[in-house]
């Protein structure tokens, strides 16, 4: 021991790089499988019940999941992970945005799998949901739901102010309607939301709670008899200046700037429109079957689904998030077999059962598992019906650059009451950019 | 007119100031006048207060007891700024990123006097210390000698009541400091103004001064001309502060009984003190000393002797007849040239 | 002795810097390997609109957070350099929101900046009516309008100035006392003792402290801007250089495009060094005593 600096230096560098290497070498082909998702604190736990039921249902497949903050989080950990060499081996996306990592072949296409699997059955699911996460003609990825958007509304407070419900077919001005009746003072009268600049006008109720996004516009421009892109398999601008467009563009634009039914900017950055509902203090909400888990947590009042307002057509628009492998992934077969697992009755009615889902599998979503009425929505019904009216949104890579930037231009719109004209050029001139630079599946 | 309004009247007057640091009592009840153009030189060692006495009378410090005056004005409570007194510092105190020029006119433009005025005034006290070519500089283009003109010019540039100066010399080189003794010597005598010099070197005080204060732990040991001070020391303090080497101080009954006629008052417990010049070697019937070390300085040199009872005793001789290392002398002094101080106080006794 | 350094600087600075500058003139989105474009980043760049919003939002940070950053720790540095009363309770005071982690402070001023909840719009809000402040103007609506949501961004910036403060701290002690026993003995007060000794004495070091900071700006807005605002009210509103490259690289997957952003950004860190070196050779001549 002649040295013992030297040794201990010599002994715990040893230390650190078999450590770190361990780390990496050790998670070869015999580890768990890593699965990265993102979601709200219900639907994390919504995923650990499906993986606990896997590790039961097959002892000694372990499964880990990774859980990213939010969607940009997951976006960021997947590129980088994928660039460090050690990627998840499988990953939850939407299908808005797994366009960038279709275009970047990061995606493991399933066509053999699927085709030589005795589990998994295309004809199972709904081909909407299926054909939204075909790239190239290949099936990059395999849906879990078939969820669109709804108008979730209190019926506590319905009941209170003795207003009439929304009911299937209504239309936009219904809706308008119900909203102008729905948004009150404090004293329980109809206010008009648009005096409101002081506390003490303010309502109390909100009408209508409505996110100034392009995936709002959509249906509304669809079921005008109007298209929001000029060529929806290959885009390369936005078409909101056709008379459709201009249409559902100027109706969301009134809600805030001429009947005042949905919350100010302010009121909205203070307290965020699911809050709000959740609080009592929203009428209507227009959001997807993911509110549902937030919303299962309510005990206040009572609360339910309503189909969304049509123009002349029904139509929806589709979300749907899907279980895609990464090509970089080093444990395929064992991924492989949990995605069987989770796609297929078995998992989907694990997930159905937390509610966060509308199963993509036709057979589960028409079960009792998902119908079930003890749990709300009771018209859980309303999901499935407009499964068949769905369209999907483009695919195209640079998707999740065209919603950021659609979003502060509708929102500026929808809060500050800019002139149509420009906000349609607007939406126009800086999305073309990133229709110019995106690749199509 | 009262003694007390008279003292009031001078230049510069500390009554009864005591002053305090961190508790501890730095001045006590001092009692010191400075007569208007009157150059006073504050003698002492390290610690005996000197400092905190310039402080006191600048302002920068607070007194516990006391009043001091300036030119007939009680200024005790007045902040620094309106004493109406200059101070050179031992550091000189220059401002670093101002010019010479704007360094000298820095107390007129602060007091809103017209630049033009200011630029003026500022460079005729620069003529009056020799700094006149040095006006575009800053102070870190000058060498030592040079900054303490300007600070002298600076403190001079407004014309108070009284200067105060913080040993200005004792940064400076021997030759810089021998001129610039004589230098301030001039100036004060051009000027008349009244002025409270700081120092610790006793040459400095003694060729400077017009009078001399010595000062010793908080308290002013003796105020008087440098002959005064050199010729009747009040104090053995005093007499062994001033001159150097030392005064050789033996006691009264010891080793060395002076030739000639004894003073009166020689009775009880005394002690004689004599200046190394005063020293006769050879004495005949002188006390018998042994040489332990000669140090020579040019035509001086200075004996170090041992008295056989043991006393130390230094002689100042002509180099030439210098005696060696170990010799043995016979040592004697006259009475003419001796000093008398009681023992126990250590005050002069009257002759 | 300076190796371990040296090891440092290269491999965590200066070798990541060569890669950016080579990343800037390729297209790379870290899955595939990068493929060779030329200028075309660059020239994306100058045509880019919101690259441009962000460089300027950037720029306009820094011309005015920075001024009252130096100005806040200059003031606190001139209060409490003197060991008196509360003085050190205050000098912690002064550290703590730059000691506190980055994200737990952005996310306590978005409590704080709440609009319709939080402290401090009900603070002013208070003497007023129907949610009005006591002069009948509507609260600053922090995060919804623009100006509103930039200045919020600014006034979370202002208190995190800690390294300038103790720096400025320390170089304020380090000044020599007799210069203002002199200053005292000349009759100046405070402000003329401030403007005519404590500011030109200090001055050599403000302007380090200021184009230190401006270059930190660059940095520092990032954490505010992604917790609080997210890029801020549209239209990007409080996107700085530093999120619009973060979301270029991390969120749109374009890691050229976000290198030729970061070599703007670095290049206006070189104009700024550039700047400081001969302003610290100009003035070092003056102070050397």
């Amino acid at each position: 021991m002649r040295r013992p600096k030297a040794l201990l230096a010599a002994l715990l560098a040893t230390v650190l790089l078999g450590s770190g290497c361990g780390a990496g070498s050790g998670a070869a082909a015999d580890g768990p499988v890593r699965l990265l998702v993102f979601g709200a604190p219900e639907e994390l736990a919504a995923y650990r019940t499906l993986i606990e039921a896997y590790g039961q249902a097959r002892p000694g497949n372990e499964v880990q999941l990774i859980e990213a903050s939010d969607r940009k989080d997951l976006l960021a950990r997947l590129a980088t992970s994928v660039a460090g060499g050690a990627p998840p081996d499988l990953f939850l996306m939407n299908y808005r945005f797994y366009g960038q990592f279709a275009a970047k072949n990061v995606v493991e296409p399933l066509d053999e799998r699927i085709a030589a699997s005795e589990k998994v059955d295309p004809a199972d699911y709904y081909p909407v949901a299926m054909e939204a996460f075909s790239w190239g003609g290949k099936q990059l990825c395999l849906p879990q739901n078939v969820s669109s958007l709804a108008v979730y509304y209190n019926r506590t407070l319905f009941a209170k102010y003795q207003v009439p419900e929304p009911k299937a077919g209504w239309n936009w001005n219904d809706m308008v309607g119900t909203a102008i009746a729905m948004t009150r003072d404090d004293r329980g009268v109809v206010v008009k939301g648009t005096e409101s600049e002081g506390a003490a006008a303010r309502p109390a109720v909100h009408g209508l709670g409505i996110e100034p996004s392009i995936i709002r516009v959509a249906p509304f421009t669809w079921s005008a008899g109007g298209e929001i892109v000029d060529d929806p398999d290959r885009p390369t601008r936005l078409t909101l200046d056709t008379p459709p467009g201009r249409e559902a563009l100027k109706n969301l634009v009134d809600l805030r700037q001429a009947y005042g039914v949905v919350p100010t900017d302010e009121e909205v950055e203070a307290e965020d429109d699911e809050s709000r509902f959740a609080n009592g203090r929203l009428a209507m909400l227009m959001s997807s079957r993911r509110s549902t888990t937030t919303f299962r947590s309510i005990t206040d009042f009572e609360w339910d689904v309503a189909p969304l307002p049509v123009y002349q057509d029904q139509v929806g628009v589709l979300h749907s998030d899907a279980y895609c492998m990464t090509r970089g992934a080093k444990r395929k077969d064992a991924a492989w077999r949990f995605l069987e697992f989770a796609i297929s009755a078995e998992g989907q009615e694990i997930i159905a059962a937390t509610g966060r889902t509308v199963p993509s599998h036709i057979g589960v979503s028409q079960s009792p598992v998902f119908l079930d009425s003890s749990q709300p929505p009771r018209n859980a019904t309303v999901f499935l019906d407009t499964v068949p009216t769905l369209r999907t949104l483009p695919t195209i890579s640079t998707w999740p650059e065209v919603e950021d930037v659609t979003a502060g231009i509708l929102e500026n719109a929808l809060y500050r009451g800019d002139r149509l004209d420009e906000v349609i050029r607007a939406l126009d001139e800086q999305t073309r950019p990133l229709f110019a630079r995106g690749e199509h599946g | 007119m009262s003694d007390a309004d008279l003292t009031h009247d001078a230049g510069l007057t500390l009554d009864g100031v005591s002053a305090a640091y961190r508790g501890v009592t730095v001045l006590q009840q001092l009692q010191l006048t400075v007569a208007r153009g009157e150059l006073l030189v504050v003698l002492g060692p390290s610690g005996a207060g000197k400092s905190t006495l310039l402080r006191v009378v600048a302002g920068l410090e607070p007194v516990t007891t006391g009043q001091v005056w300036i030119a007939g004005r009680d200024v005790t409570a007045d902040r620094p700024g309106r004493r109406n007194v200059s101070m050179v510092f031992q550091s000189y105190a220059l401002f670093p990123h101002l010019t010479v020029a704007e360094n000298i006119e820095f107390g007129l433009v602060v007091r809103d006097v017209p630049k033009a005025a200011a630029r003026e005034r500022a460079r005729a006290a620069a003529e009056q210390v020799g700094a006149a070519h040095l006006l575009g500089r800053r102070p870190g283009q000058l060498s030592g000698g040079e900054r303490q003109r300007v600070a002298l010019a600076r403190a001079l540039v407004r014309e108070p009541d009284v200067f105060l100066l913080d040993e200005p010399l004792s940064n400076l080189d021997l030759a810089l400091r021998v001129q610039m003794r004589a230098e301030l010597r001039a100036l004060h005598d051009r000027l008349g103004a009244t002025m409270l010099h700081v120092t610790h070197d006793q040459t400095e005080a003694l060729v400077l001064a017009d009078r001399i204060a010595v000062l010793r732990d908080g308290r002013v040991e003796q105020v008087g001309t440098p002959d005064e001070i050199w010729h009747t020391p009040a104090s053995r303090f005093v007499a062994g502060f001033v001159g150097s080497p030392a005064m050789n101080v033996l006691p009264g009954s010891g080793p060395i009984h002076p030739s000639g006629a004894p003073p009166a008052g020689m009775a009880g417990d005394r002690e004689i003190g004599f200046r190394p010049e005063a020293v006769v070697l050879g004495e005949p019937d002188g006390a018998a000393a042994t040489v332990d070390r000669v140090e020579v300085v040019g035509t001086d040199a200075y004996a170090y002797l041992t008295l056989r009872a043991g006393n130390p005793v230094v002689a100042r001789v002509p180099a030439a007849h210098r005696p060696a290392r170990g010799d043995a002398v016979r040592v004697g002094v006259r009475w003419a040239d001796t000093h008398v101080f009681d023992a126990t106080t250590g005050l002069r006794c009257a002759s | 002795m300076l190796a371990p350094y040296l090891v440092g600087l290269v491999g965590l600075v200066l070798f990541p810097a060569a890669v950016t500058l080579a990343l800037a003139f390729t297209e790379y989105d870290l899955v595939n390997p990068p493929s060779w474009a030329g200028l075309a980043n660059v020239s994306e760049l100058v045509t880019d609109p919101v690259f441009r919003v962000a460089l300027t939002n950037s720029l306009v940070f820094a011309l005015v957070a920075v001024p009252l950053r130096v100005l806040l720790a200059l003031g606190l540095a001139l209060l409490l350099h003197r060991r008196s009363f509360g003085s050190r309770p205050a000098r912690v005071a002064a550290l703590l929101p730059t000691a506190v982690p980055e994200i737990a402070y952005g996310l306590l001023w978005l409590w704080l900046f709440n609009p319709l909840y939080g402290p401090i719009n009900q603070l002013l809000r208070v003497g007023g009516e129907n949610g009005l402040t006591m002069l009948g103007r509507t609260p600053p609506q922090w995060l919804t309008d623009p100006t509103d949501a930039r200045a919020a961004i600014i006034l979370m910036s202002v208190f995190t100035m800690a390294e300038t403060f103790v720096v400025l701290l320390a170089a304020r002690r380090a000044l020599p006392a007799d210069v203002y026993e002199v200053a005292a003995l000349e009759d100046a007060t405070g402000w003329d003792v401030f403007r005519r000794v404590t500011l030109p004495l200090m001055a050599p070091v403000l302007a380090l402290l200021v184009v230190r900071d401006l270059i930190a700006s660059l940095h520092f807005s990032f954490v505010p801007a992604f917790v609080v605002t997210d890029g801020g009210p549209p239209p990007y509103a409080t996107t700085y250089l530093s999120l619009f490259i973060y979301r270029t690289g991390f969120e749109y997957l374009r890691y050229g495009y976000a290198a030729a952003a970061t070599l703007v950004m670095m290049l206006l860190t070189v104009v700024a060094v550039v700047v400081q070196w001969r302003l610290f050779r100009r003035y070092r001549a003056f102070y050397r005593l």
